[in-house]
């Protein structure tokens, strides 16, 4: 596949696109179900980065090893700001998603995407992308809480979410997630080594 | 070539379809009531049924129906903890269904040749369009795949459970991913060439069998829409 004509000026070829677009399609179902049970619940919503960082490291790491090629990680990210948006999540979900993904996409390009190290530091940098939300929450509690009531939550719900928010949360949440996806992309550096390098899948 | 075979009361753009999603992102967000929500959610069960798609509107609208009742008694009956875990599931849940039904109906309705040509008209950049189309491609082939990993671990002894999870986990971890991300990339490679070999790589402007135009009934649909919306705010400002 090495010869094949490039698309447009820029060094994606098409079979970089189609992998980016079904692995996006996995990431994002994982990131779902890491982070539904979470999400639902007052006590529990501000552990959902963490859930959701927890599921996709592998699938990240497989894309950056397939494809390792500029951009492909910022069309991750932007893919992933687009379809958290239509389904209608709050805006600062997605342009955390659309910013670490352009960051985590010049973290990993400073390896030239083949530095493993790299790698998981730049999947950790976009598992932050769904702590933006909170960090708002955080900065600014009276806005925040307007915006998501206009949004259909129920006061409630914010009132929960209130007692559940000592001030040292932010910190937890965003070493915790930080943690976790480090976790994660561990399990994901093994597994592709031991798994899929052998087949020859990452070539 | 099987686009128009099949005569359907409304066909829309695929343009008009953002836009329409768009619009009831907005409309889900400036919701001022669950009635609002509930004639929301009808409107849009009247669109698929429009679209050719009344069966999986039906369902929808049923389904809404019942979680609506199920609401308004939660409501008023319910009190302390129980009610606060169901007030944020359930906010959570009103908020993106409708969401979430349109956007079934739109990519159900909608033929990726037809996609990627409405967005060429639009100018789109296509390192974007590329994936997300795949990508909205791709979604239900996962399901797919997960019942047949399913069926593979219950063969080798494997529970694909949560407790087997807890008792397993990095078996389970490895039965989960490996097959699921081979098949991913095997299918990575598979569609690249089908897409190279059917010309994706072209640099002329794409031409499409079907005829990607707007028409009345995307001007009125998207009226519809609109409208409502701007009732939404209206209805949300007086009360």
């Amino acid at each position: 596949m090495n010869n094949q004509p490039k698309l447009e000026c820029n060094g994606l070829t098409v079979k970089d696109l189609v992998t980016t677009g079904i692995f996006s399609a996995i990431f994002f179902i994982f990131t779902m179900f890491g982070g539904v049970f979470f999400a639902v619940n007052p006590v529990l919503t501000f552990y959902m980065p963490m859930g959701s960082a927890l599921l996709c490291g592998p699938i990240y790491l497989l894309l950056v090893a397939k494809v390792h090629k500029r951009w492909s990680i910022t069309i991750l990210g932007v893919i992933m700001g687009i379809v958290w948006f239509v389904t209608g999540m709050h805006w600062a979900f997605s342009l955390g998603y659309i910013s670490m993904g352009i960051i985590a996409d010049m973290t990993a390009g400073f390896g030239h995407y083949k530095c493993k190290k790299l790698n998981m530091l730049s999947y950790m940098l976009i598992s932050l992308g769904g702590i933006f939300t909170y960090l708002i929450f955080f900065i600014d509690p009276e806005g925040w809480a307007g915006a998501m009531l206009k949004n259909g939550t129920e006061q409630s719900y914010i009132d929960a979410m209130h007692t559940a928010s000592p001030s040292w949360l932010p910190i937890v949440m965003i070493v915790g997630t930080l943690f976790v996806a480090a976790f994660s992309a561990w399990v994901g550096g093994n597994m592709l080594r031991k798994q899929f390098e052998k087949a020859g899948i990452t070539v | 070539m099987m686009g128009q075979n099949q005569i359907l009361p409304l066909w829309l753009d695929p343009r008009t379809k953002i836009l329409l999603l768009l619009l009831c992102v907005l409309s889900a967000m400036a919701a001022p009531s669950l009635q609002y929500e509930f004639l929301l959610v009808a409107g849009i069960g009247i669109l698929g049924i429009l679209c050719g798609k009344w069966k999986y509107a039906l369902k929808g609208i049923v389904f809404y129906a019942m979680v609506y009742l199920f609401t308004v008694w939660a409501m008023n009956s319910m009190t302390g903890t129980l009610r606060n875990m169901f007030v944020a599931f359930l906010g959570l849940f009103h908020k993106v269904f409708p969401c979430g039904m349109l956007s079934g109906i739109v990519i159900s309705t909608t033929k990726v040749s037809e996609f990627l040509s409405a967005m060429n008209h639009i100018h789109a950049p296509k390192k974007l369009i590329i994936p997300l189309a795949v990508m909205l491609r791709y979604i239900p082939t996962i399901g797919e795949d997960w019942r047949y990993i399913k069926d593979a671990m219950r063969m080798r002894d494997v529970s694909p459970s949560f407790q087997g999870f807890i008792t397993n986990p990095g078996i389970t971890i490895d039965c989960v991913y490996v097959p699921l991300m081979m098949a991913a990339s095997k299918a990575a490679d598979e569609l690249s060439v089908a897409a190279v070999t059917r010309g994706i790589e072209n640099p002329n402007p794409r031409t499409c069998l079907i005829q990607i135009r707007l028409g009345a009934g995307d001007a009125f649909t998207t009226l519809c829409f609109a409208a409502f919306f701007l009732a939404g705010m209206y209805l949300k400002e007086a009360g």
